[in-house]
């Protein structure tokens, strides 16, 4: 399903990412980081114009030659990233957004957990299975 | 390239230019020679016309030039032609173009803010200017358009040539061979019949000019006076070389021209005779270029200077050249445009269009219609051409539709932009219509690019011509050359219109596998663009600097892949992107090792290395190869300074400073103090302990008051002490550095050979201090140590390194203002800034005998010796400790004389004895002694030694007496020395050394007091006066629980202390019988205590102590004399400080408003107190007898019991601390309880005694009344005077007296009232009365008293609880 999935923070930094074994890990690195410039633009574009409700999820950032790069926006300006594969085309929209809704989900357990320190990267089990849910499973 | 906005006109107007060019003969090249240059580069720099030309466009119209650019070129016969591709000489012109033009150092960069990024980079890339020219330039001419084909040509002949006319002649034939013969393909020729213009060189230093003149005239015969001009240079002769006035203008075009010089040589240039001479002057350029490109410098700078390559030819250009000759060059080139080159492009103009209009009577669809039906003509040459494009069909030369396109172009270049377009427009359609597909795209290109330039037009720039241009060359025709130009073109003109991000996609498209170069710089110029953006994209910059950067290296253009990195660094840094910004690093390591740069190498290694890496163990392994090889080399080049290592990571704030030697913990038997080590970690309790004595020793030490500056000495430094002053070490002592080191890699280290490197900077103000650079270069402070952090086994690819870290601490944050909050401040450190003092005195203590366990209330005997190790006297030996009543030095009056050395001393008793003879009953030995001659009230003890100084290398030994802690358990005893230099005003005013012991103490005995008074009349005893006998009784019990072989404890003597009573006799025990108590006995003492002399009290003031001694034993223990005594004081102290801190606790605690009627009240207690004082200090000095290993030991000791009031018990074991009970908070006031005088205490005020025989026989047969005298004593007790009811006639009502004396009455006087002076004694005679034999009690009379003054009738029986018997006998 998916081939990355990246929770990155309010200042920008990665709290979590996550890349299938099999490719290159820098390039998922760079692809979530330049994302974010698109992730902004959309957001600020977005926020102004909507007062009250944000749609958190963002949609499509850009397609690049391998991957489609999704984005999705929490209330506190913490941003899921999600890269899938071009090849893969029977992911619906609606699918993709139902995932962002699951990581958010699991997000927000993460955040409810009492040890955890916001902003230090994560590291709970719990959101690992849900993430390597996603990415494990296909179609 | 932001910059470039207002000149893109330009730019795009620049790319396309008329071409002219140059065919010279040998002669006139000669001539030009002598500058340095050839012809082209001798006209290059005055090709931009300054003036406006017009031109008439076929409606007549007139139409203003401006700012014309023609470009000159020798003619070249390239075998090649247009090619889909660069060739690779091409592409390696380019390569070397892009390479020779790097940033300048310290170039202006722009600073650009986006969020919270700063970024700085070049604002201006002139590498891709300078590519994107010589690109342009060396584009090939094709057949699809007419741009680039040559529109003119210029014939150059020498004037100094014999027949000159011949030369053009013949250069005339060349010029036509090369243009019809069909025998090159390149050049490209506009229009079959080519302008020729005939210009005659004319040397002015040579020929002679009026044969110039001559010849000019005879040419404007032949060509017409708008066909030929006469060209005067080189008016100087170039051995005057003053020509530094004279700028250079061909400097910035030659530097390129060699470049391309050199492209032309690799090409092979086919030349005919004409051309020859310059293959060798070419070479010798070549030669030259090639030096200069790699220098890398502007031309011309060292090329004066260099006397060889000024002979060689190389020198300046134009050194024959005046500012006239510039001029005349001018004038010619705007002759030639003007006169000859735009009126030739005008009338083509015309004949085009004339051609064209004379077709349009053709109706188009018709025209193509024929077209169709009679397609033959066209047919064929399609098939013959369609095989080998891809694209469509090619055109004839003399197709109609390539003369819309030919009009186009010559419109376009002579800036007639709107019928340029209209023309391109028609071609394009003409072109699609056709399926031409690499002429459509070029009509559309050009039709956009003239839209573009067309200003004022209505019309908006037509992107999408671009888009499909650019995608049919590239997709269709698969050019990628003119794919390539197109995208340059549109771009520039996207981003002049603000669309970055449409400009940044069609860079981006325009990346291929096929070009790293071209990829390269299109990638930059988008990541531009996104940060150009009105939102900047940070990111999307430096992800695109870092493709770009990976292109250019792989195009091998590593400074500007290096460059890259570096930008695209500054988002990635310090972010979080720990991946990301390792490649980054690592890349930049590697590319700057390459371009021999190494420091910038190891700095970026060193980022990878230091940053918490999340690579894995084996990449952080290779990681750490690389770097150690880079560093390596780095180390082989420069020996002298050892560069900074990042590994392992000092923890710089854990960093400890000890000043000092290390300890030797124990000599012998001798134990030293513990002092303070590095072992013992900080404990935030015990420092401010410490610092507290040592005020308390300052201030003794400046007669009570501490110094303003007082700070405390701090041996070891660590964070947690205060490090804002400079800490002050004294020379020849050595100093420890205890660093703590973490190695951040899943890789093991290993480090060896550790020394600390450090400075020292002599204070060259004060003379005596110069010294001091030697002897402490003496000292050199090493501190080696070698951690292994598992290092691995393979021994062989060990590397090893050498380098420092610098050691920076960093002191703690600041939080106390307002803007330290705000900001992120921090304080100061100066724990490694020592400042190194002149010699002080180091003393050094050590402890003999020293017990680690006692009884409690044991005295031990033990030594210390104190040892000045330094060169330096000290004085002023002090002793602070938090257990002053742990120890005593004795004190000087009393100590007795003791051998001092403490080997002859070990089985004597600590105590000073005297033998006594045996005589039972004999009262106490009294001693007379005053506090003051006991050791000092603070708990500074001021050390006696001798002559208070200790000399350098001296060392004295003092006894020590101790007592064992009055509680049980494990204390924690701290002592700290003080001491100071005999000389006064050093730096370090004091000098302090701590010792810390613990003891543990078990318990002894437990000594329970208590008196009362005793009831034995006053005059039963003679030597008693008055009535103040009271008894004491002790409870001694061995509560000792410890298997540890105390056998039996023996009391020894007890002895009281105080200013007011004494004991006086022994009752008890006899005192010939030492008490013995085994485990878990009791033995009950009993003693009589009377008051002291009145005289002695008086006479020896307040502070004077009465000692008496009641020994059991043979041996009198003195205990006036130092140990004895000396404890004796301490304890007191204790005890009373004690007492008033609880009773200071208690009346804060009670309600504070004291009525006025309270105070009698109180007055009364008052005096009811004073009556019960009894203020008894009781020493009970014992034996222990021990066996310890076989051997018997006595250990002595004494507990010390103090007697407040009578009545009142008192033990030696102090109680328990009660935890403070819970109060209930209350809301309401509580009503003050009334003011109850206690009966108890007020019954003390008198002491009665009744006093009758015992037995009484009485004949009742002979008088049936049997009157007995009794009588009754009263005495006073109190100070005071006392009023006293004395009532008989009371019957007791209480019903078992009525059973015990049935029928007694005393007669007489029944009720007396008297007053009482203070311890006045009044007898009373009394009779009672009985009528039978019997036992009666006769304590029924009741006394009330009062004290005199109290208003208050508020009286009490004194009615004594004990009944007093008589027996009655009948005789």
């Amino acid at each position: 399903m998916a081939v990355c999935i990246a929770v990155i923070a309010k200042e920008n930094y990665p709290l979590y990412i996550r890349s299938v074994p099999t490719q290159n890990k820098l390039k998922f690195h760079y692809t979530v980081h330049t994302s974010l410039d698109v992730v902004e633009e959309k957001v600020s574009t977005v926020g102004k114009s909507l007062g009250d409700q944000r749609e958190l999820y963002l949609g499509l950032l850009y397609p690049t030659e391998d991957y489609k790069v999704y984005g999705y926006v929490t209330n506190s300006k913490v941003k899921f990233v999600i890269v899938v594969d071009s090849s893969n085309t029977s992911l619906r929209d609606n699918e993709i957004r139902s995932m962002f809704r699951k990581l958010h989900n699991s997000f927000t357990d993460v955040m409810c957990n009492p040890f955890h320190n916001p902003g230090d990267p994560i590291q709970s089990k719990a959101f690992d299975g849900i993430v390597s849910g996603m990415m494990v499973q296909t179609g | 390239m932001a910059q470039c906005v207002q000149f893109v006109e330009e730019f795009v107007q620049d790319s396309f230019v008329p071409m002219v060019a140059v065919l010279c003969s040998e002669e006139a090249e000669r001539a030009t020679r002598k500058n340095n240059l050839n012809f082209t580069e001798l006209l290059r720099p005055f090709c931009r016309l300054t003036s406006e030309g017009h031109i008439r466009d076929p409606n007549n119209q007139l139409q203003v030039v401006k700012n014309l650019r023609i470009c000159v070129n020798n003619v070249m016969t390239n075998p090649n032609t247009a090619s889909a591709a660069l060739s690779p000489a091409q592409r390696r012109l380019l390569n070397e173009v892009v390479l020779s033009c790097q940033p300048q150092e310290g170039a202006v960069t722009n600073v650009i803010t986006a969020g919270d990024y700063n970024l700085n980079f070049n604002a201006t890339t002139p590498w891709f200017k300078a590519y994107r020219e010589n690109f342009l330039q060396t584009m090939p001419a094709s057949d699809h358009e007419f741009l680039n084909h040559y529109l003119a040509c210029l014939l150059v002949v020498s004037s100094t040539e014999a027949v000159p006319v011949e030369q053009f002649l013949k250069l005339s034939q060349e010029q036509h061979r090369i243009q019809h013969s069909g025998e090159y393909t390149n050049p490209k020729w506009f229009i079959p019949n080519t302008l020729k213009y005939y210009v005659l060189l004319h040397d002015m230093s040579e020929g002679d000019e009026q044969r110039a003149d001559v010849l000019y005239e005879d040419m404007k015969q032949r060509y017409g006076a708008q066909g030929c001009y006469l060209l005067k240079i080189n008016s100087r002769a170039s051995s005057t070389a003053e020509d530094e006035q004279i700028p250079d203008p061909w400097s910035q075009y030659l530097h390129r021209n060699n470049l391309q010089n050199q492209h032309y040589i690799v090409c092979v240039v086919t030349c005919n005779g004409v051309s020859k001479s310059y293959i060798a002057s070419r070479t010798q350029l070549y030669v030259y270029g090639v030096s200069n490109s790699l220098e890398s410098h502007p031309l011309q700078l060292d090329e004066g200077s260099d006397p060889e390559s000024t002979a060689g030819g190389a020198g300046s250009h134009g050194v024959c050249l005046t500012l006239n000759d510039h001029d005349h060059i001018r004038q010619f080139i705007q002759e030639f445009t003007f006169r000859g080159l735009l009126p030739h492009i005008e009338k083509n103009i015309r004949q085009l269009n004339d051609q064209l209009v004379s077709r349009k009577g053709l109706s188009r669809s018709l025209f193509t219609a024929t077209k169709k039906w009679f397609g033959g003509g066209k047919g064929p040459e399609k098939s013959v051409h369609e095989p080998k494009s891809t694209c469509g069909l090619l055109y004839p030369p003399e197709a109609p539709e390539l003369q819309i396109r030919k009009m186009a172009d010559l419109c376009f270049l002579v800036q007639h932009y709107e019928l340029a377009y209209s023309c391109y427009h028609t071609a394009k359609k003409d072109f699609l219509s056709d399926q031409a597909m690499l002429y459509a795209a070029g009509a559309l290109e050009m039709a956009a690019v003239s839209a573009f330039l067309h200003a004022g037009a209505a019309r908006s720039y037509p992107a999408h011509y671009m888009d499909t241009a650019i995608q049919t060359y590239r997709d269709v025709c698969k050019n990628m050359v003119l794919a390539e130009r197109c995208t340059l073109l549109s771009a520039e003109i996207l981003k002049s219109q603000g669309k970055y991000s449409e400009a940044a996609t069609l860079l981006i498209k325009m990346t291929s596998e096929d070009s790293d170069l071209r990829s390269a710089l299109l990638l930059e110029q988008a990541a531009h663009c996104f940060i150009n953006m009105r939102n900047p994209m940070v990111r999307k910059f430096a992800f695109h600097m870092i493709l770009a950067g990976h292109r250019f290296s792989k195009a091998g253009q590593r400074r500007h892949a290096l460059r890259c990195y570096c930008q695209a660094m500054q988002v990635y840094k310090e972010r979080g992107w720990a991946l990301a910004e390792d490649h980054i690093n690592f890349t930049i390591g590697r590319q700057s090792f390459t371009l021999r740069q190494p420091e910038n190498a190891v700095l970026a290694f060193k980022q990878i290395l230091t940053n918490d890496s999340r690579q894995m163990a084996t990449q952080q392994a290779a990681f750490l190869r690389e770097y150690l090889y880079v560093y390596k080399s780095v180390m082989g080049e420069k020996e002298a300074s050892l560069p900074m290592l990042p590994l392992p990571c000092i923890h710089s704030s854990a960093t400890r400073v000890y000043f000092g030697h290390e300890r030797r913990l124990a000599e012998g038997e001798k134990q030293a103090a513990t002092h303070v080590s590095l072992d013992q970690d900080y404990d935030q309790d015990l420092a401010a302990m410490w610092c507290h004595l040592e005020e308390q020793l300052v201030a003794s030490a400046n007669r009570g008051t501490v110094p303003v500056n007082f700070q405390q000495t701090q041996c070891c430094l660590n964070s947690q002490t205060d490090n804002l002053r400079h800490p002050l070490a004294v020379v020849e002592e050595p100093m420890i550095v205890e660093l703590t080191f973490r190695n951040p890699l899943k890789v093991s280290l290993a480090l060896s050979n550790l020394s600390l490197l450090w400075r020292f900077t002599p204070d060259a103000a004060s003379p005596s201090k110069e010294k001091m650079p030697e002897e402490f270069m003496g000292e050199t402070i090493t501190n080696e140590e070698t951690l292994a952090l598992g290092v691995g086994q393979q021994t062989a690819n060990l590397m090893v390194v050498r380098g420092k870290q610098d050691l920076m601490i960093q002191g703690p944050r600041l939080n106390q203002t307002k803007e330290d909050k705000m900001l992120v401040r921090h304080g100061p450190d100066r724990r490694l800034d020592p400042i190194i003092t002149p010699n002080m005195p180091l003393m050094e203590v050590f402890f003999l005998h020293f017990p680690t366990a006692l009884l409690c209330g044991e005295i031990r005997k033990a030594y210390v010796e104190f040892c000045n190790v330094s060169s330096v006297a000290l004085s002023g030996l002090r002793v602070a400790s938090t257990h002053p009543d742990f120890f005593t030095f004795g004190s000087q009056a009393t100590t007795p004389v003791t051998p001092l050395s403490p080997t002859s001393a070990k089985n004597c008793s600590a105590y000073k004895t005297l033998a006594t003879v045996n005589q039972p009953g004999s009262v106490a030995f009294e001693v007379l002694v005053s506090a003051e001659d006991f050791s000092q009230l603070s708990t500074v003890v001021e050390i006696p030694i001798e002559g208070n100084v200790l000399e350098p290398g001296e060392s004295t030994q003092l006894p020590l007496w101790l007592r064992g802690p009055d509680q049980e358990g494990v204390h924690e005893i701290n002592f700290l020395f003080y001491y100071e230099s005999v000389e006064k005003g050093t730096k370090i005013s004091h000098r302090v050394l701590r010792h810390t012991v613990f003891i543990c103490a078990s318990r002894s005995l437990s000594v329970q007091a208590s008196a009362s008074r005793s009831s034995v009349p006053p005059h039963h005893c003679q030597d008693d006066k008055g009535c103040s006998g009271t008894l004491v009784v002790i409870d001694v019990e061995n509560i000792n629980t410890s298997e540890s072989g105390v056998r039996e404890f023996h009391i020894v003597q007890v002895s009281s202390s105080s200013q007011h009573w004494q004991l006086h006799k022994c009752i008890n025990p006899a005192r010939d019988k030492d008490c013995k108590l085994t485990s878990r006995e009791r033995a009950k003492l009993c003693f009589r205590a009377k008051r002291c002399k009145p005289h002695q009290v008086t006479s020896g003031g307040m502070e004077k102590y009465t000692f008496a001694d009641l020994n059991l034993g043979h041996e009198r223990i003195v205990s006036s004399s130092t140990p004895c005594g000396d404890f004796f004081f301490h304890c007191c102290r204790t005890t009373e400080s004690q007492r008033a801190d609880v009773e200071s606790s208690r009346t804060s605690s009670s309600s504070k408003s004291q009525d006025p009627s309270e105070d009698k009240a109180s007055d009364l207690n008052n005096i009811v107190k004073k009556c019960n004082e009894l203020d008894l200090n009781i020493i009970v000095i014992w034996k222990a007898f021990v066996v310890e290993d076989n051997k018997q030991l006595i250990l002595e000791g004494q507990l010390h019991v103090a007697l407040q009031t009578i009545g009142k018990e008192a033990t030696s074991l102090t109680p328990k601390e009660e935890a403070q009970e819970m109060v209930l908070l209350k809301f309401k006031s509580e009503q003050p309880p009334p003011v109850v005088v206690p009966s108890a205490e007020l019954s003390q005020l008198i002491k009665t005694n009744l006093h009758y025989p015992e037995t009484y026989t009485h004949p009742f047969v002979q008088n049936s009344l049997c009157l007995v005298p009794v009588t009754l004593t009263l005495s006073n007790c109190s100070p005071a005077h006392v009023d006293i009811i004395v009532d008989l006639r009371h019957k007791s009502t209480s019903p078992e007296s009525l059973e015990v004396h049935n029928s007694f009455n005393w007669v007489g006087q029944t009720q007396y009232k008297l007053q009482l002076r203070p311890e006045e004694v009044l007898c009373l005679t009394l009779q009672a009365c009985f009528i039978q034999a019997g036992v009666y009690n006769l304590n029924t009379p009741r006394v009330f008293a009062k004290p005199a003054e109290q208003g208050t009738m508020c009286e009490t029986s004194q009615q004594t609880s004990s009944p007093a018997l008589i027996i009655i006998n009948n005789a």
